[in-house]
């Protein structure tokens, strides 16, 4: 029986199980040594940062770093800003892809095929290539420099309605639906009461991804927004790019800041997802 | 001539392509759309007030750091014109000049003044969504002598429209680390009497001391490149579109090239990379070949421990270079109330005296314009430099450039020439070849 | 909230409401861009002159895109990226997922969490970061394949041999907790008592493993195969920060996205970009169909 010592911890190989977990430790050690260049670099003034061998612990310019910061750019109002914008387009996009998702999934209709298809083929061409005529619609419908420009486009998410369809292929039973049917829930009835809490964990990781994509999305808002004191973290952060001059410290602690609330929502939602998990599991 | 300050992580420096029959053009839908609107509605409008009371506010669009130059002078914009507000939006680089073209393109959302560097005020100059400065009510023409000559005619665009106005430059030096020359036995003029003593004095240097002569073999090819251009003749391409790669003074340039790297005279790194700024650091690197600005980084945070080991000089063999330089332009479709504001501002941007040796001051803006070349300024001694008043020397040689006609393609150019310097660097690849490779990928594209 | 029954949607109707509001987004933030898109890949155009300034030049972009000699070592490149990024990505995340999901109840959401951290760091970040890891001289990376295994600096941002397999890396450091989340999530959804019967049955774990847990990651290997295969070809953010945005020496670093994006906005020539991002469009589609045909389901399945 040989295998991955990740699928026989057998008590007769004390050695497998330990590799296996120093392997994955080391991974995760692997993993995690740019983020702690980050902060450690965020503490730093920009010669230490350009300096070899650079800098492996803390140093002092964490304070005079941030005043950069904040003269330079609105720091706290685009953080705001960007906050706003994630929180509105992971609702709209979850409501959204859900639907869609389910849709696809579970009913069966004309132009099934071709339209899942359509939907697929939107995520094969890069999106800068979008820039001039998303531009050119922002600006007919009065958007430009409008949150709204920000969330609103991206809640028809091929990647979401994907994810949901696949999500929801794999762990929403027909029978229950048609048993729901049956006892004369409405079809919207079935979508919120049934096939949604079922849709939990599926709804944590779209929910986390695409918060994410738009807390780092920077392409979206430098098509749009015209005003510093609107733009979103990263174009804010951006800004502070010279071609010579960078203030590299600050970027570096702007950046990290703006990690900051990734990484809580991470570890609030991996919580959810477990609970979420758990339940659904269990049958 | 230009060597955009191009580096790993900034926008590159892209020239724009040969004038083309382009129609000039008329009203995108949306302004005329908005135009209807205005219309019907300024006609079920009571006649008020003509827009005297309303107040102005003007956009300026522009990227670190010449940002912060136009919000240094807003105190003295608001003296003059009290009761007009200034905003500034700021943007990276890179991103300043895609959101710049973005809105030329749909001739919407546009600044009332535009900051461009002179990597992409040749290429914007060429399309048509600059105003002409010589038109009134600016008439540029007037007083185009104002400014170092070839600054303006980087900003001259098809048919001799003049699209911008020149802010500050950027003028080649040669910045050399004067303690090691001494520990060579070398005197600085036999690094700049001739680029064959240039590369000698490498060899030295590298014997005595150990320090490489500069940071990369290409450095020296761009500047040799663009040495005996004839009239007329762009970096790359002539005037009728032919391609230039194969001339002697690429082939030259390829050859010097070579040959410091024969000699390991290059520490073969890239600049602004960590291994650049810690060659500084160091003293590994004894030269560089530059826009005199870079004197003001070293000393602010890339190397300010070699405060005093550095000295600039003229470039070799009375070779003349412009790094970078900023420009101000005002769109074409930029609301017409404002154009003639904008102009103001441009002029206490380019023309007071007093703006330009400010932003001079303090961010190392090398001005663009004439009269301020004779303040005191320039013969102060720059401590970072040992005391040597570098920035007549700078002025001097600012006088002496002039400007090469610009291609859409010159970007496209550059790299495939430095890919092929890389194969002859690295790989050994003949030279004939490599610029014959170079002709036919450049052949290809010259007439897009 | 039982509404009547005439008012109640039909199943018939239902998924095409359900549908609505994304198509309704779709037709006006999609569909635009991508007609344009395509109209554009027919003209030629210099931005900066303004809409009306285009001229129709037929199938000449598309022919110049086809014989142009970087367009087809972009593709090269983009096709070596694909592959040596995304297929470690998957033979990883899955036997990880595994291992977490079976091994570490404890530690799962510091794990999980460790190996997700990378997807949620900007470019910003990463482009500074890696330049420092990577440098030749000091860089941590040298230095620890120097201390441990004895090689020379490695100069990896500089020579066209070495950034390919940079970027390959910082592509699987970036998206590997992506699909172990993935994964991880699907394991939940089969049921144990499928490993329960088979342990009694007398299987073996690597039994259980290639009969149970492969076949019930089915959907999510499709989806998450998919998504590499699309994101492999339309890899633009790790290549354009690590290269400066330029594809490094000899263009070893340039995707085809990224030669795209330099088309449209360094060489302002929008029109053979938009050629050649349907050219890419068209190689995608039918790589993913490949995929589609590959991971088909069999009769009886979803």
């Amino acid at each position: 029986m040989t295998a991955t010592s990740t699928t026989l911890p057998t008590l007769g190989r004390p050695l497998a199980p330990w590799a296996a977990y120093a392997l994955v430790g080391a991974g995760a050690l692997l993993m995690l040594a740019p983020f702690w260049l980050m902060f450690v670099f965020a503490t730093q003034s920009r010669t230490e940062i350009f300096s070899l061998p650079p800098p492996l612990w803390f140093g002092n310019d964490l304070l005079a770093n941030l005043a950069i910061l904040t003269e330079r750019i609105p720091f706290w109002r685009n953080l705001g800003w960007s906050l706003y914008v994630a929180l509105m387009s992971t609702a709209l996009t979850l409501l959204f892809c859900s639907m869609g998702g389910y849709a696809f999934a579970c009913f069966e209709f004309r132009f099934k095929q071709p339209l899942f298809a359509f939907v697929l083929a939107t995520m094969l061409l890069p999106s800068f290539m979008n820039m001039i005529p998303t531009f050119m619609i922002m600006d007919a419908l009065g958007w430009i420099d409008q949150p709204r420009a920000l969330y609103i486009p991206g809640a028809a998410s091929a990647f979401g309605i994907f994810l949901m369809r696949q999500f929801v292929l794999s762990t929403v039973p027909r029978e229950l639906i048609e048993a729901a049917r049956m006892d004369g829930c409405s079809e919207l009835g079935i979508y919120w009461r049934i096939v949604l809490p079922l849709l939990k964990p599926a709804l944590g990781t779209l929910g986390l991804i695409t918060f994410i994509a738009s807390w780092n999305n920077f392409i979206g808002p430098l098509i749009v927004m015209r005003s510093p004191e609107n733009y979103t973290l990263p174009l804010a952060l951006r800004s502070l790019q010279s071609p010579v001059d960078t203030e590299w410290g600050a970027l570096m602690t702007g950046s990290a800041i703006a990690t900051l609330p990734l990484l809580v929502l991470f570890a609030l939602s991996s919580r959810q997802l477990i609970a979420g998990l758990t339940a659904g599991a269990v049958k | 001539m230009q060597l955009g300050a191009a580096t790993a992580t900034r926008g590159p420096a892209v020239p724009p392509r040969t004038p083309d029959a382009m129609p000039q053009t008329p009203h995108a839908p949306t302004p005329r759309r908005r135009a209807l609107l205005l219309g019907a509605a300024a006609a079920l409008a009571l006649p008020g007030p003509a827009r005297a009371t309303a107040p102005v506010r003007l956009t300026v669009a522009a990227y670190p750091a010449v940002d912060t130059i136009v919000r240094e002078a807003l105190p003295a914009w608001r003296e003059r014109h009290p009761g007009v507000a200034v905003q500034v939006v700021s943007r990276q680089f890179a991103d300043h000049h895609t959101a710049m073209t973005t809105a030329l393109s749909t001739r919407s959302h546009l600044p009332d003044l535009m900051a461009l560097e002179v990597g992409y005020v040749g290429r914007f100059a060429q399309g048509g969504g600059l105003d002409d400065l010589r038109q009134p009510p600016y008439d540029i023409g007037r007083i185009a002598d104002r400014w170092v000559p070839y600054a303006l005619a980087q900003a001259t665009g098809r048919g001799g429209a003049i699209v911008a106005a020149p802010s500050d430059i950027g003028p080649g030096t040669l910045l050399v680390r004067h303690d090691l020359l001494t520990r060579a036995g070398l005197a600085e003029a036999e690094l700049t009497r001739s680029w064959d003593g240039y590369v000698a004095a490498g060899r030295q240097i590298q014997a005595r001391t150990g320090a490489y002569l500069l940071a990369h073999a290409r450095d020296i090819k761009n500047l040799l490149i663009r040495t005996g251009i004839q009239p007329g003749e762009g970096l790359y391409f002539g005037a009728g579109h032919e391609v230039l790669v194969e001339s002697p003074r690429f082939v030259r340039a390829f050859e010097l090239a070579r040959e410091v790297r024969r000699h390991r005279l290059d520490a073969r790194v890239a600049e602004w990379s960590n291994e650049w700024s810690e060659g500084f650091k160091r003293g590994r690197l004894a030269t560089q070949l530059t826009g005199a600005w870079l004197a003001g980084h070293l000393s602010n945070w890339i190397a300010p421990d070699t405060r005093g080991l550095w000295r600039a000089l003229p470039l070799p063999e009375g070779a003349q270079a412009a790094w970078g330089g900023s420009f101000f332009a005002i769109p074409r479709g930029a609301p017409a109330g404002h154009k003639r504001l904008a102009w103001e501002l441009i002029g206490l941007l380019t023309l007071d005296r007093a703006q330009q040796l400010q932003a001079f001051r303090r961010h190392d803006a090398f001005p663009a314009l004439r009269e301020s070349h004779d303040d005191p300024f320039f013969e102060e001694p720059i401590p970072f430099l040992g005391g040597q008043p570098a920035r007549a020397l700078w002025r001097d040689a600012a006088r002496r450039i002039s400007a090469v006609a610009v291609h859409k393609q010159d970007a496209f150019a550059g790299e495939v020439i430095d890919t092929e310097l890389d194969k002859v660097l690295d790989r050994g690849k003949p030279i004939a070849v490599a610029l014959a490779d170079a002709a036919r990928l450049l052949a290809r594209r010259a007439r897009r | 909230m039982k509404l009547p029954a005439r008012l109640r949607l039909s199943p018939a109707l239902a998924p095409y409401a359900l549908l609505l509001p994304f198509f309704v987004l779709f037709a006006v933030f999609g569909l635009f861009p991508l007609l344009f898109s395509l109209w554009l890949a027919f003209q030629a155009w210099e931005p900066t002159d303004g809409l009306a300034a285009m001229r129709w030049v037929g199938l000449e972009n598309f022919a110049f895109a086809l014989q142009d000699e970087w367009f087809w070592k972009s593709l090269k490149n983009t096709a070596w990226l694909a592959v040596a990024s995304g297929v470690p990505q998957h033979l990883v995340a899955i036997p990880l997922a595994v291992f977490i999901h079976t091994r570490l109840q404890r530690l799962r959401d510091v794990a999980v969490g460790a190996y997700f951290l990378p997807y949620i760091t900007s470019t910003v970040a990463i482009s500074i970061l890696f330049a420092s890891l990577f440098s030749t001289d000091f860089g941590a990376i040298n230095a620890v394949l120097g201390g441990l295994f004895g090689i020379d600096a490695i100069d990896w941002l500089g020579r066209p041999e070495h950034i390919k397999p940079a970027i390959a890396a910082v592509v699987f450091w970036r998206y590997v907790g992506f699909n172990v989340v993935l994964y991880l999530a699907a394991l939940q959804t089969i049921p144990k008592d499928l490993y329960e019967a088979a342990t009694m049955d007398g299987a073996s774990r690597w039994q259980q493993f290639v009969h149970i847990t492969l076949p019930g990651l089915k959907p999510v290997m499709f989806f998450g195969v998919t998504l590499s295969v699309i994101g492999g070809l339309q890899l633009f953010e790790e290549p354009f920060i690590l290269t400066g945005g330029r594809g490094g020496s000899d263009q070893a670093g340039m995707t085809t996205a990224m030669y795209l994006y330099r088309m449209a906005f360094d060489f302002n020539d929008f029109g053979a970009a938009s050629a050649m991002s349907w050219l890419l469009f068209a190689l995608v589609v039918g790589l993913t169909w490949a995929t589609h045909r590959a991971f088909r389901p069999k009769a009886g399945q979803a």
